[in-house]
């Protein structure tokens, strides 16, 4: 120790991004050239949510960056048979080989033109951890995009098995790709399966500590004592998918059996779509001349346009309308007179008149009186009235925040959750204000996830500007491009840069098994598959079926860490830079996904802190010589030009831009993104080159609380969330419905159904029953078990479960190393601590270590993190359960927005004794 | 508060135990020969074989240490360390037993048989001294580990006299006393355990050797030891039953204390208190007139 | 004077290990040694269940056993409390380490990697052959605490005196500092929250303090 502190020690500054969580800064220490430690980066104290601390991921980098088993040089494949029980055959080759393979492929690809017959992309990209690779990549995404339309509809499980229904309708309604309490300030917190305290981060744990230790009240339902339930100030052990049936009741108890004036009234009125009177057809009714939907004004007792000045509109209640108009589906169009029509929040109201907590109660195994004091308690602390002034602007401040987890938002009861908990901060005014429920970014909204503030503008019927996909008659997409058909099956994905990934990835998956979209061809698979840092093979569903897809592929080419399950199939396989070999420049601050909400923003270089080991190689420097060997180098430039390296080098009172005709190395280009960027902070006063970036590590300017929150811009336009009631959702289903139909599609008519303005409560329990028994001829009766995964804050996702301290740590915290299984039900069922047991759903079955543990529902078993590897290396011998190859695909589990679930119903035995 | 996280301490293990039962023996043969011959020297053979036990349970320990080429620094800290005092007593009890054993100087011979019953009691306060392992650092394991000491002693001594054919009568009479001592001292160290916060493992493994241990181990060769006194015909027969059973018992009971009764204390959270705590300085304040001060360990170690 | 303690506050920690890695990164502890981890704990009967997460290691006892049981004198105190081991002194008997009524002792007698015999580059710039086959447990960063001091940095306010872990700790559950002085960070701390030390009555004076919530404790006692 002593001895290694007198020889030359360097720290150097760098950026994590291993998780959705990030960027987070860390300094690694370097020992004569060899990377040895890492440690928080204090010079963030005060500015950074967790005072440039880092979590435990980025400790295990110093493995993962000389970790023994990683790939070292590019390798081809000798064995042409693709099979999981097939030796690949890998043979080491020169970098100048694995690139003119590749660069062959795909100008043989565009000869014969970039989409193949059916109109779909012949090179596909693949990469997972929820996009968090793309803070990886350099200038990789450039070639991408320099190459034209890429199909990106081939998942590795994120998106649809994150927060899928959230990303969609949080978007639409506040742009909220992801939802966060204002932890800061929130007093009073109901959880239903968000997992924080595992998965949130390094800010996401700190900024709930300091909210306990100030007395904020957690509510944690979740099936099983999770890390977060720990900490909670309640846990409820709820029925696994009942929550819908718990949010609408406590929609019941605020609506029904509490006096509308204890309820945020002005912003209801204000803020909210709660006015807009509702028609027969189920759409606004609107203003015969100006088409504007039409509201009750109590003033003069008569039904006016919305954006009439001076009104005062009434939220609930049933009125009588002299004349007005509806307009549905395809310009449709009926015009009334003399009709009863009730408000937007009347529908919202009625709609859930029958779910008291009792009712709930039944459904959910939670009392009726605990959801009633949570209600009140919830409504108690939400402070109506009171506001808070930052710098010099008064805002509503409301203390308390409803949040899901992932488990409860993908899959068919998404859009119940989702609509229900938004509703009950809508109902308090609790949304995009102090204290209240903030979104965190934007990816469907716009393409600007550093500032969803500037895609805040006004659209139709006083709302916020949002574009789908379209689907009327004109402009429906018949020939979708992507696999997953996103851009003619689920118009909620949208338009933006990102639009791909929020398609049906579950559904690109079973189209190629030719088990879904039966009317339509099966694709082929791409012609040059590259994959990136993800691991489909392991993270996705019913891996049997995709393993043996993958085996079809005619081309894979796979950056490539260490082997591992999806590389397995590659046919060559290059290892890129990883985490601490390589450069990037990062946006950080202002507010990312999760809780990493700043109150300054600015960039910060993740650099190597060594060289790269072995022959691998930074992804930027492939990236270049990839476009030149396809002759891609000018677009490509362009592209960079254009900003695809984080901002565009070109801008006010600068040009930084590449000479295009050049070619032009990683340094040089990242150099060029350090001044664009230096500049475009300090307004030219501070500009710095790549090198101040490597000494410095990062720079920042302040970035007021007041950005944190909607509210002020939708004041200023005077704005309306998109709530209660869903018209223009439901007018795009009716739409999207009739375009299918003329084509004589009737395979989506499930997920067609869910197109409704305000969300139909469903049994999930009796759903999830009647589906397996139709889809896998099997009694449901003999799968008594829900199977749920949970986050482990020492994994992210697969990726580090080579990472032998990783390992290490995480086996500190319960059940990493097998199945959790309820003791009382364990002794029940003669399983003692230890017993390896089967466990078996419809479509598969594994075998596991049973940990008894008294913090988890009898009918509930909990396989954590993500495990089940059979290659990659050190994780493998761990033998430990996944339970993704247990939980079947299917075109009937995925959902009206094309999520699907991450987990399965199963039975288990007693395979053998400790 | 229940406490968690007991399990089987690993850093002791059979070998250490050997040095219980075999150097325990060995100092109470040397104890006890020295009586029984007092003021002439024991037979070589049995002086020899007590040295044995107590060197082979030495050996045992130096197999287990882990910088055996460093074993001399065990003499650094006689002031409060038992493990310390062990060794110097034991280091002080070879030559003296040797020059008893060989050169019949009766002072010798009595300083050797107390020097084995102040290694006998270094190895009870060892155990003792040990604030992590509940069954160890009960108090009773004291008076336990000399009462079975003085049984195994004993008894072998018996043994050996009666290969010899130079038993002595007075040892089938102290026997039985010792074995009632020890009785008595394993009751009370169990019920003592029990009552205190020993893990459930601890006692269990304890009360599975509970019957054979009081039966077999004490009661059946009490009772061959009167029968053996009341029968002059099978005296020697039983007498030598009733020594093997106390021998073996007492190895196996200390062997099962040391290898598998030894579950560690155990984590648990304390008693709630409120406000500034009365806090005790560092021990090592006192001006500690024990440690040796620096120049000396470094020279010590060279 | 001075004593050194660390605190603990269970109402923050949230079982993360990131001051279980942070130590294995600082010290380049072994495959498996933990001078810092943090326990997961569970009372009760579902569904009245308590879940809790500890950390433990060294609680650098006023009064500590480790030391009085020593025979080499290797285990010592520094008059800032903090308990030591001198590595070239130790003839790693174990004796300390089931004298310790805390589990923090470790010994480790062959070299041992992540990945089996060889050493990474990483460990290998790290590898202390004087630890093999001695006693090993937490040292308070000792060697921080007096490089910082040496700068007239206070342990427990400035990152570069204060432990690793404590820096490192995500939740800001650890806190360390000077005991005896009346209005240090940790002197506040305990004087502001309900607490308790672990085994107190085993009379060690442990330098550790555990924050706890007074209702939490109540449920878990009532769960007992
Ligand atoms: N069991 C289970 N499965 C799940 C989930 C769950 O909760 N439980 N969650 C689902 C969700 S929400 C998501 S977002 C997905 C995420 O799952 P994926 O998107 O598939 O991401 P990972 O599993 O992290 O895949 C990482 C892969 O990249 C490799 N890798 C690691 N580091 C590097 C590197 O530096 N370079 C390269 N080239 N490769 C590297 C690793 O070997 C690993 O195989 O998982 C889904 N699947
Ligand atoms: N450390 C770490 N952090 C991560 C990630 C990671 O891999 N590692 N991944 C990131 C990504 S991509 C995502 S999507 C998020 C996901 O993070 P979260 O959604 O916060 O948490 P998870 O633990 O993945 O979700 C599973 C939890 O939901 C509960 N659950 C399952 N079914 C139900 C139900 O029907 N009702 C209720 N109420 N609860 C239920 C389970 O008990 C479990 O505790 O984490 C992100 N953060
Ligand atoms: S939360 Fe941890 S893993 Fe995720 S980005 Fe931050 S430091 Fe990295
Ligand atoms: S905790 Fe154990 S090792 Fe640390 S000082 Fe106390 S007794 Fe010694
Ligand atoms: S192992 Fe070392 S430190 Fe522990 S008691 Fe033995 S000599 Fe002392
Ligand atoms: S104080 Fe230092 S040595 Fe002790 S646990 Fe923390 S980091 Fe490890
Ligand atoms: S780092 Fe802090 S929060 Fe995490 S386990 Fe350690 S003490 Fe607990
Ligand atoms: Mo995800």
């Amino acid at each position: 120790m002593s001895a290694v502190l007198k020889e030359k020690v360097k720290k150097v500054s760098t950026y994590c991004y291993q998780c959705v969580n990030g960027p987070d800064l860390l300094t690694v220490e370097v020992v004569d050239g060899v990377a040895t430690r890492v440690e928080p980066n204090f010079d963030l104290r005060g500015e950074h949510p967790a005072d440039g601390k880092v979590c435990v991921k980025p400790f295990g980098l110093v493995q993962k960056l000389y970790n023994p088993h990683r790939i070292k040089r590019p390798m081809k494949r000798t064995n042409p048979k693709k099979g999981r029980h097939e030796d690949p055959g890998w043979v080491e080759i020169s970098w100048d080989e694995a690139l003119d393979i590749c660069a062959a492929k795909m100008n043989a690809a565009r000869q014969k033109g970039v989409q193949d017959e059916n109109g779909n992309p012949r090179l596909a990209f693949t990469t997972g951890g929820a996009a968090t690779p793309f803070k990886y990549m350099g200038s990789f995404p450039a070639l991408l995009f320099a190459w034209g339309p890429f199909d990106q509809s081939l998942g590795a499980g994120g998106t649809v098995k994150c927060y899928h229904t959230e990303h969609m309708f949080g978007e639409l309604w506040h742009r909220a790709f992801t939802i966060l309490p204002d932890t800061p300030r929130c007093e009073y917190l109901i959880s239903f399966g968000n997992n924080i305290d595992a998965s949130g981060g390094v800010t996401g744990v700190r900024r709930h500590a300091d909210a306990r230790k100030r007395g904020m009240k957690r509510i944690q339902f979740e099936p099983h004592l999770s890390v977060t339930g720990a900490n909670a100030t309640e846990w409820i052990p709820i029925k696994t998918k009942t929550d819908s049936a718990v949010l609408f009741s406590m929609l019941h108890v605020l609506l029904h059996e509490t006096a509308l004036d204890k309820l945020d009234v002005a912003f209801l009125r204000e803020r909210t779509a709660s006015p807009y009177l509702v028609g027969p057809n189920g759409f606004y009714l609107r203003d015969p001349k100006s088409k504007a939907p039409l509201l009750w004004d109590k003033r003069t007792q008569q039904a006016v346009a919305y954006n009439t000045p001076g009104t005062e509109p009434a939220i609930v209640g049933t009125f009588f309308v002299e004349a007005a108009i509806e307009i549905g589906a395809d310009e449709e169009c009926w015009a009334h007179e003399k009709i009863e029509a009730a408000t937007g929040l009347e529908k919202a109201r009625q709609l859930i008149a029958e779910c008291t907590p009792e009712w709930a109660a039944e459904i959910a195994d939670v009392p009726a009186a605990t959801i009633r004091r949570i209600t009140n308690e919830y409504l108690a602390h939400a402070h109506i009235g009171e506001t808070e002034t930052i710098n010099g602007r008064e805002i509503p401040f409301r203390p308390v925040c409803t949040v899901l987890g992932k488990s409860v938002n993908n899959g068919w009861g998404g859009y119940e959750c989702v609509w229900a908990h938004t509703m009950l901060q809508v109902l308090v005014g609790a949304l995009e204000v102090s204290g209240g429920m903030l979104g965190s970014t934007t990816h469907l909204a716009g393409d600007t996830d550093w500032d969803r503030l500037s895609t805040v503008e006004a659209g139709e019927d006083g709302f916020m500007r949002h574009t789908f996909t379209p689907t009327s008659k004109a402009e429906w997409n018949k020939a979708p491009i992507n696999r997953h058909a996103n851009d003619a099956l689920t118009p909620m994905s949208g338009t933006s840069m990102g639009q791909q990934l929020f398609g049906s990835t579950t559904l690109a998956w079973l189209r190629l098994q030719e088990r879904a979209a039966a009317s339509w061809p099966k694709p082929n698979p791409p012609d040059i598959w590259f994959v990136y840092k993800c691991n489909p093979a392991i993270s996705f569903s019913e891996l049997d079926k995709m393993n043996d897809v993958m085996a079809t592929f005619p081309f894979i080419a796979a950056f490539a860490y260490t082997f591992d399950e999806t590389n397995h199939y590659a046919d060559v396989i290059m290892p890129e830079a990883t985490d601490l070999e390589s450069d990037q420049l990062l946006r950080i601050g202002g507010g990312h996904y999760f809780e990493n909400h700043w109150e300054s923003e600015g960039w910060a270089l993740r650099q190597a802190v060594v060289p790269p080991q072995h022959e691998a190689k930074d992804f930027s420097w492939i990236a270049n010589e990839l476009a030149r060997r396809t002759g891609l180098l000018e677009a490509y430039n362009a592209v960079i030009n254009g900003g695809a390296c984080g901002i565009p080098l070109q801008g006010e009172g600068y040009d930084y831009a590449l000479d295009l005709t050049q070619e032009h190395s990683q340094e040089e280009v990242w150099d060029a993104v350090c001044k664009a960027a230096s500049h475009d902070l300090s307004g030219g006063k501070e500009v710095h080159d790549l090198q101040w970036f490597r000494d410095n590590g990062f720079k920042t300017r302040p970035y007021s609380r007041l950005n944190w929150y909607l509210h002020p811009l939708m004041e200023d336009n005077n704005l309306r969330y998109e709530l209660p009631y869903q018209e223009r959702y439901f007018r795009m289903g009716q739409e999207l419905a009739k375009r299918l139909h003329e084509t004589d599609v009737h395979w989506w008519d499930r997920q067609l159904a869910e197109y409704t303005p305000l969300p139909r409560w469903h049994d999930l329990n009796k759903l999830w029953d009647e589906l397996i028994e139709k889809n896998h001829k099997v009694r449901a009766a003999d799968y008594p078990f829900w199977l749920l995964t949970g986050r482990s804050m020492q994994y992210a996702w697969g990726a580090n479960v080579g990472i032998q301290m990783m390992k290490e740590v995480a086996d500190n915290v319960f059940g990493h190393d097998g199945i959790i299984v309820n003791t009382g039900k364990a002794r029940e069922m003669g399983i003692s601590d230890g017993d390896v047991i089967e466990v078996t759903s419809p479509v598969a079955s594994t075998r596991g270590i049973a940990r008894l543990r008294q913090g988890v529902r009898p009918d509930v078993l909990i396989m954590l993190a993500q495990f089940g590897q059979w290659k990659t290396p050190y994780a493998k011998d761990l033998q430990r359960t996944g339970l993704n190859a247990l939980v079947p695909m299917n075109q009937d589990y995925i959902d009206g927005g094309g999520a699907s679930i991450d987990g399965t119903k199963v039975y288990i035995t007693k395979a053998e004794a400790a | 508060m229940n406490s968690f996280g007991n399990e089987l301490q690993t850093s002791w293990d059979w070998r250490a135990a050997g040095n219980f039962m075999f150097g325990g023996a060995g100092a109470a043969l040397v104890l006890m020969a020295a009586a029984a011959s007092y003021p002439n020297s024991p037979h070589w053979l049995v002086g020899l074989s007590s040295l044995a036990l107590i060197g082979l349970g030495l050996l045992l320990v130096w197999l287990e240490i882990g910088r055996p080429w460093r074993a001399l620094h065990v003499f650094f800290h006689p002031q409060t360390s038992w493990m310390t005092r062990e060794g110097s007593v034991g280091t002080v009890l070879f030559p003296l037993a040797l020059m008893g054993i060989f050169m019949k100087i009766p002072a010798l011979i009595a300083l050797a048989g107390l020097l084995g019953l102040a290694y006998l009691y270094c190895q009870g306060r060892i155990l003792k001294a040990t604030r992590g392992i509940p069954a160890w650092r009960e108090p009773g394991i004291v008076p336990l580990i000399i009462a079975t000491g003085l049984c195994e002693g004993t008894g072998l001594l018996i043994l050996m006299l009666a290969a010899l054919k130079q038993q002595q009568q007075w040892l089938l009479f102290i026997l039985p006393a010792f074995i009632a001592f020890r009785a008595a001292s394993w009751l009370t160290y169990k019920t003592k355990l029990a009552a205190s916060k020993a893990p459930p493992k601890t006692l269990a493994i304890l009360d599975g050797i509970h019957p054979l241990t009081l039966w077999g181990g004490n009661v059946v060769p009490f009772v061959l030891l009167i029968a053996a006194s009341l029968l002059p015909g099978a005296t020697s027969l039983l007498a030598g039953i009733a020594a093997a059973l106390a021998v073996l018992s007492g190895w196996w009971m200390k062997f099962t204390i040391v290898a598998r009764a030894a579950q560690v204390q155990g984590y648990a959270v304390g008693k709630l208190q409120k406000g500034r705590p009365n806090i005790k300085p560092p021990v090592r304040r006192q001006k500690d007139k024990f440690v040796f001060d620096r120049e000396y360990k470094r020279l010590a170690q060279d | 004077m001075t004593r050194y303690v660390m605190i603990a506050d269970l109402n923050r920690c949230v079982g993360c290990q990131t001051c279980t890695a942070a130590c294995k990164h600082t010290n380049a502890t072994a495959p498996g040694v933990q001078w810092r981890k943090v326990l997961d704990v569970e009372w009760g009967e579902y569904p009245d269940v308590e879940r809790l997460f500890m950390p433990v290691g060294c609680q650098h006892c006023a009064d500590p056993p480790c030391m009085h049981v020593c025979p080499s004198t290797a285990t010592g105190q520094r008059e800032d409390g903090i308990v030591t081991i001198d590595y070239e002194l130790c003839i790693g008997c174990s004796y300390c380490t089931v004298a310790c009524p805390y589990q923090a002792r470790y010994k480790v007698d062959k070299a041992e990697f992540a990945y089996g015999e060889t050493p990474m580059e990483s460990e290998a710039k790290l590898f202390d052959e004087k630890r093999l086959g001695v006693a090993q447990k937490c040292t308070f960063c000792a060697d921080r605490v007096d490089a910082g001091v040496e700068q007239g940095l206070t342990p427990g306010l400035d990152a570069a005196a204060t432990p690793a872990c404590v820096n490192a700790c995500i939740a800001d559950a650890l806190s360390f500092g000077d005991i005896e002085d009346e209005n240090s960070n940790v002197s506040e701390l305990l004087a502001e929250n309900t607490w308790f030390q672990m085994h107190a009555e085993l009379g060690t004076e442990p330098g550790f303090y555990y924050l706890w919530d007074q209702e939490v404790a109540a449920e878990v006692a009532a769960n007992e």
